[in-house]
């Protein structure tokens, strides 16, 4: 099954495309100029299924997800000690083909820092950041690789660009040092449950702060707290086994839990699947006593001057502060301050009625705005510091022009803000619509649609370059298995550039081979289109 | 068995649709509103929330308070965009003052209907997962108001049914309430159970966010390691201080925790210990 590129990101003059695990890295001219390859144990390949299990992926990672096979013969991910039998061999091929060891993770998220300096991305199933230092011409060096305890879905960077934020699916965002420095890996493992000192919060959610690792196994009910005659029964019977066995599995179990040995703190937490994040800045007028409080060096204007100054008059000054946001299933954006004050709530953007999947700063100086795009009819634009809903503007309306009138709702998997030819314009993804709407942000904040260009494929991402010649062009990933025409030949990485007649569309076609050969077309789909499934179907009390 | 569940059901809608008579005073029975003691909070129940505060319905949980106000929609000019008309959703009937305190978790109402007395002009709401006690607390309420006509009494109580770890800020502006109860939570033994818990890290900012500064957080459980448990997040939150013992012990809502919640009378007739801590939202540090 051919892999298409999925996710874009343009880096001053390269383009970086992430297909399957792969990192291609292309030139303005989008010639290609070298890939990143996921790695994979050498010889894994040829080994029987049953010792490909035993092997672990790589030593910081968790044990791979176990999942059914097609045959209905589910490899034993712990051990493989069961004896080769007709059955095991018959769906051999069928275990080597679903084998979570030998499946390689695609790349969920490809991001770049404001200097271009270091490219990071998510891989899925193994839950890995990977941190990238770019030489500035195309050439990735891997700095780290980082397993996280549950699956990233969204990472933003602090505007010093030097700490990740990771928000993930089980609802937390944790902060990570983009350069993990190797002095701290040991010390904070040891203090992972004691309050973290930059935020003051401890460092995980479930753990308790201070509790004595060592302690012996104890049931946490008592004959006070247990009621019903059976419980109290069982109760009983618990005391009665708890012995060396029970103490040595809660060990075993604290072992299992352990925080990954590296520095992580937890910031923040939504009880919700978070979906996106992004940071944001904002200068805010404050009293001048307020600011002189605040860290020296984030005030900027005459925020500089002495305390008599600030005493005499009613003097304001600004205050450049940084703000995290985050958007979840359930409906939620919320601004949060930034580090080290995450733990502080500013305020929600609340108005979205289905999932939110998709949050942009406004680009060109107009940071005070945030859109946001999910399973809703439309796209949201929201005064985001105040919390303030400025506008909607309609994308179920222009996809039903595409796919149809009975097109009842959309997912939207991209909002891509960019300066374009003098406007700001919002480029905007919905899943499976064959097109890329093109939105203009107006002076007075209002989102108007400008036009939809049809393409040959779903995309599934877009960025814009600047052409050798000086124009910019679009560049979009999209899945040519929904081609609507092949005559043409089809590339899943395509150059739109605006013309007087409309848009021309040019296939890249010296794409690398993909190596992602063995992944059938259903799992394909489902990692490819995988927003639509966020929407809520409650058929349950 | 499945005859007399079908019986049981059938005897349950039949109580419910006589007690929602309107002239009926008689209380609720606890045995027509059972519902097994555990909701899973992170599942998509079929609830009902506003998308945003402004857009909550008071009117219904306390129609005594509903502000009179003349229908502006035929004095202001129609919306020229339809964008313009889905920014301004049909306002609610406002009432003439703000829910201040919460009971997360109210159970069967027990807190609720003893604080309303002890509170008279502060609205006061119960917030409870699973559909069946919600329904037993709102017909208690009902009773309770019919009972107490003359006096009006319990018009500042009502209940709804909610999921407070995702949604509290749907229904709570920031720093709106002054007093959150916890009582008696769900203690979740097990280890890989305790991301269920109601009170976390992360969740305690939430509190944080719907209480004013000064506002107190009452938590009681007769769990000692639940105790310890709340004790330890609250206080390693930078948003929250313990409430000292002698200033809990001299507030009039710490014996009314103790004795009339419905757990603490169970814990009572079963001789259980009590843990009480409180804990003061602070202001927020300068940034």
């Amino acid at each position: 099954m051919a892999v298409p590129c999925h996710l874009l990101k343009v880096c001053g003059n390269i383009v970086f495309a992430a297909q399957g695990s792969d990192i291609h890295s292309f030139s303005s001219e989008l010639e290609h100029i070298s890939t990143w390859r996921y790695p994979v144990k050498q010889g894994a390949e040829s080994t029987t299924p049953a010792a490909e299990v035993q092997e672990s992926p790589a030593p910081e990672e968790p044990p791979a997800k176990r999942r059914k096979v097609g045959g209905g013969q589910e490899p034993t991910s712990n051990g493989g000690a069961a004896a080769p039998t007709d059955g095991q061999v018959k769906s051999r091929k069928a275990a080597q083909y679903d084998n979570p060891a030998n499946e390689r993770p695609f790349v969920q998220g490809l991001y770049a820092t404001a200097d271009g300096r270091h490219v990071v991305a998510i891989t899925g199933s193994d839950k890995t950041i990977w941190v990238f230092e770019h030489d500035g011409a195309g050439k990735l060096k891997e700095l780290s690789q980082r397993a996280m305890p549950k699956r990233p879905c969204s990472l933003a960077f602090t505007a010093d660009n030097r700490t990740i934020l990771s928000a993930n699916k089980f609802g937390d965002v944790h902060a990570l040092p983009l350069l993990p420095s190797p002095t701290t890996t040991t010390t904070s493992a040891t203090t992972s449950s004691s309050p973290n000192p930059t935020t003051g919060l401890p460092l995980s959610r479930s753990a308790t702060p201070s509790t004595p690792t060592a302690t012996a196994f104890k049931p946490q009910a008592n004959e006070l707290t247990v009621h019903t005659k059976r419980n109290l029964k069982a109760l009983e019977n618990q005391k009665r086994s708890l012995s060396r066995k029970a103490f040595e599995d809660q060990q075993q179990q604290q072992q299992q839990q352990a925080p990954p040995p590296f520095e992580h703190a937890l910031l923040l937490g939504h009880v919700s699947m978070l979906t996106a994040i992004c940071v944001g800045t904002a200068t805010v007028a404050v009293p001048a006593v307020a600011a002189q409080a605040s860290e020296p060096g984030t005030s900027i204007g005459n925020g500089t001057g002495n305390g008599a100054e600030a005493a005499s008059a009613p003097a304001r000054t600004t205050v450049r502060r940084e703000y995290i946001i985050t958007a979840d299933r359930d409906e939620h954006i919320r601004v949060s301050r930034g580090m080290p004050q995450a733990h502080v709530i500013e305020g929600f953007c609340l108005g979205h009625e289905e999932f939110v999947s998709q949050l942009c700063m406004a680009p060109g100086g107009r940071e005070e705005l945030l859109i946001s795009g999910g399973g809703d009819d439309d796209l949201f634009i929201w005064d985001w510091v105040n919390g303030r809903l400025l506008g909607r503007s309609g994308v179920l309306e222009h996809v039903k022009r595409v796919a149809g009138e009975d097109v009842d709702k959309v997912a939207v998997t991209r909002v891509f803000g960019c300066g374009w030819q003098g406007t700001t314009a919002v480029f905007v993804v919905v899943e499976r619509v064959p097109a890329l709407f093109h939105y203009e942000l107006l002076d007075d904040s209002r989102l108007q649609h400008r036009e939809t260009i049809p393409l040959r494929g779903n995309p599934l991402d877009v960025d814009i370059i600047e052409s050798p010649s000086g124009g910019q062009r679009l560049l979009v990933a999209m899945d040519p298995s929904a081609s609507v025409s092949i005559e043409e030949g089809s590339s899943s990485l395509v150059v739109l550039d605006k013309q007087e007649t409309g848009w021309k569309q040019t296939n890249v076609e010296n794409l690398p081979a993909c190596e992602d050969a063995n992944i059938s077309a259903d799992e394909l789909q489902k990692i490819l289109y995988s927003t639509e499934s966020l929407r809520k179907l409650t058929d349950f009390d | 068995m499945g005859r007399a569940k079908k019986d049981r059901r059938q005897k349950r809608e039949d109580y419910r649709a006589a007690l929602r008579e309107d002239d009926v005073t008689e209380l609720p029975r606890k045995k027509f509103y059972r519902q097994r003691a555990h909701a899973n909070p992170f599942s998509d129940h079929r609830l009902i929330y506003p998308p945003h505060p402004d857009q909550m319905d008071w009117s219904s949980l306390y129609p005594d308070y509903v502000v009179d106000e003349p229908q502006q929609d035929q004095q202001t000019p129609a919306p020229e965009t339809p964008s313009d008309r889905e920014l301004t959703p049909a306002r609610p009937k406002r009432i003439s003052k703000d829910v201040e305190v919460a009971d997360i978790g109210c159970g069967f109402g027990g807190l609720l209907v003893a604080l309303a007395p002890l509170m008279p002009e502060t609205l006061i709401l119960g917030l409870e997962i699973r559909v069946s006690v919600t329904q037993f607390v709102e017909d208690r309420i009902k009773a309770l108001r019919r009972q107490n006509e003359a006096a009006g009494l319990y018009r500042n109580v009502g209940v709804l049914r909610a999921n407070t770890m995702k949604f509290l800020p749907n229904f709570f502006r920031k720093g709106q309430l002054a007093k959150v109860f916890i009582c008696f939570p769900d203690p979740h033994f097990k280890a890989r159970k305790h991301k269920q818990r109601i009170v976390s890290t992360t969740l305690n900012s939430e509190y944080a966010y719907v209480l004013r500064p000064g506002g107190i957080v009452y938590t009681i459980t007769d769990v000692p390691d639940l105790h310890e448990w709340m004790v330890q997040h609250f206080e390693a939150h930078p948003s929250f201080e313990r409430v000292p013992e002698d200033e809990q012990e001299a507030d009039p809502c710490v014996p009314i925790m103790r004795t009339e919640t419905e757990e603490g009378k169970k814990v009572e007739r079963h001789k259980g210990q009590k843990h009480v801590a409180l804990f003061r939202r602070l202001e927020d540090p300068a940034w």
